[in-house]
């Protein structure tokens, strides 16, 4: 069916004489981001020089390898389990000792709660220049002060942790609206006791949420911080693929695997509990 | 009668020349009941927020109880906060705490340091907030979550919660302007009834002249930040209505009975 001829002044018409329907100052951001896109695809592409043929004759032994990982040596449990409960327990105390520290920093951070401008930004800056490091290079830095262990392995996850809590605490705080907050601040009470009792209440959800997608991220942290010597999981995975053992490497990576969905499904459950 | 609250020459401007308050006196005295009214932008809503300093001023002193509110800060100023309870017209609620747990969020400006921190609030003042929910009829909703109750109930606990506070003067902006007419005039009530028995002062800012009418010892009509009318309801007549919306009365919706034409 032809479409009915429209009159009405000030529709526009595209190309092909329909009517169109976005809005009327475009919004170029969008092409300018495609086109930035394509030019460092371009030029990463340049300056790696891949050898794609090179890489197409070694797909089979990804198949090869995942082949051996799935034949299951049971033969050494008792020392994968150990370190298995060693990496849950870094990522449990990791995540805890964080939250506690980020709901501090976080209270600060928030730009609604005490409005002191210069104290948010300076909180901010600290922790974005904590967080630009990656987790593995403050584990390195902490084994250094600390010597080998998971006592590195923790306080190296903390740091980033925190940074990451203060950070996604301290924005959950300001959406809360200034409404409320405003609302108790007129009966008198004081700033902390309108976080205490308004703010934090309010944002509880969310800080679940949070610390669960935290919890889930810091043990598979683990996993690879035990390879740079924090010991856990990822130092029985490392060794026993640099010593050809697949099997037992192939038990600790499904361990991670079901434990990482089951931490994942166990919020997914707790977030529709506390709603 | 006491002077309660009191506007010398008080000018609020925002960015620019524009004032949203112009050389506002005023005295408002124990136990009035005083609606602002006037069209959008006349300065009410700045007007109110004003009194507790929620807006700071450009010039000007407000007295609250004999003392200068307009240059308190910090421990000074909630003190003085905790003697003005405010109701919103978006309720403003902590929607995941129970009906009872908003209420006693009045007594936080009593409470020392950690009791307040840590929300332990005292017998005493659970007896009396169940007793206030009482008197506002909420007595079967005190464990309810407070986002689950209607918007005539939760403007009743935003009332309870102002109540609590024990306050000397009470503020109310557009307190009914998000409630269907019925849960409106139940709250109007509720307010008029609460003020009464309790001896406070209140200012109502309203969009409604004929509640504004039915309710007040006194009303303010406010345009472009300086006061038109001030005087009783019998007072306010047509003319003065006129010239505060800056419209004739043909182009306004007055509502009720005697607005109605």
């Amino acid at each position: 069916m032809p479409m009915p001829k429209q009159t009405a002044e000030g529709l526009r018409y595209n190309k092909k004489g329909k009517i169109s329907v976005c809005c009327k100052d475009k919004n170029m951001s969008l092409v300018y981001f495609f086109a930035g896109t394509a030019v460092c695809a371009v030029l990463s592409f340049a300056y790696l020089d891949v050898d794609w043929l090179k890489l197409l004759s070694r797909v089979p032994s990804v198949g090869e390898v995942f082949f051996k990982l799935a034949h299951f040596d049971f033969g050494m449990m008792d020392l994968v389990g150990e370190a298995f409960m060693e990496t849950v327990s870094i990522a449990v105390l990791s995540t805890i000792y964080s939250m506690v520290l980020g709901l501090f920093f976080g209270m600060i951070a928030a730009e609604n709660i005490f409005r002191i401008h210069i104290l948010s930004v300076t909180v901010k800056s600290f922790f974005t220049f904590l967080r630009a490091v990656p987790t593995p290079v403050w584990v390195l830095l902490m084994l250094v002060c600390m010597g080998f262990g998971p006592s590195a392995g923790i306080a190296g996850l903390c740091v980033h942790t925190t940074a990451f809590f203060t950070k996604s605490f301290s924005q959950s705080f300001e959406d809360i609206s200034t409404e409320t907050i405003e609302a108790l601040e007129v009966t008198g009470a004081s700033k902390v006791s309108v976080f205490t009792n308004a703010v934090l209440p309010a944002a509880f959800s969310q800080l679940i949420a949070w610390t669960g997608m935290r919890f889930e991220i810091n043990f598979s942290e683990c996993a690879i911080l035990g390879m740079v010597g924090a010991g856990g999981i990822g130092y029985v995975i490392s060794s026993n693929i640099q010593g050809y053992q697949y099997g037992v490497a192939g038990i600790a990576i499904f361990l991670v695997f079901v434990f990482a969905f089951f931490i994942e499904r166990l919020f997914v459950k707790i977030k529709s509990l506390i709603k | 009668m006491e002077c309660l609250l009191k506007f010398d020459k008080v000018v609020k401007c925002y960015s620019g020349d524009t004032r949203a308050l112009d050389n506002v006196s005023l005295e408002i005295n124990q136990g009035e009941f005083v609606s602002v009214i006037g069209p959008s932008g006349s300065g009410k809503s700045t007007f109110l927020r004003s009194i507790n300093k929620l807006i700071p001023l450009t010039e000007g002193e407000i007295y609250l109880d004999g003392e200068t509110i307009s240059d308190k800060k910090g421990r000074a100023l909630r003190l003085c906060r905790r003697k003005i309870g405010i109701v919103f017209q978006n309720y403003n609620l902590v929607y995941r705490l129970s009906v009872i747990q908003n209420v006693l969020h009045g007594r936080l400006g009593y409470m020392s340091g950690l009791k307040g921190i840590l929300g332990r609030y005292s017998e005493e003042d659970k007896h009396k907030a169940v007793e206030i929910l009482e008197e506002l009829g909420l007595e079967d909703f005190v464990y309810n979550r407070a986002s689950d109750l209607s918007g005539g109930q939760k403007q009743r606990v935003g009332i309870a919660r102002a109540i609590m506070q024990n306050p000397k003067l009470l503020l109310c902006d557009e307190p009914i302007a998000s409630l269907d007419p019925s849960s409106a005039k139940v709250i109007m009530d509720m307010l008029y009834d609460m003020i009464k028995r309790r001896n406070i002062a209140c200012i109502v800012n309203l969009h409604q002249v004929d509640v504004a009418k039915k309710y007040s010892t006194r009303i303010i009509g406010l345009s472009k930040g300086k006061i038109l009318f001030d005087g009783t309801p019998d007072e306010l007549d047509n003319a003065t209505i006129e010239k505060i919306y800056g419209r004739g009365l043909e182009d306004l919706m007055l509502g009720g009975s005697e607005g109605a034409r």
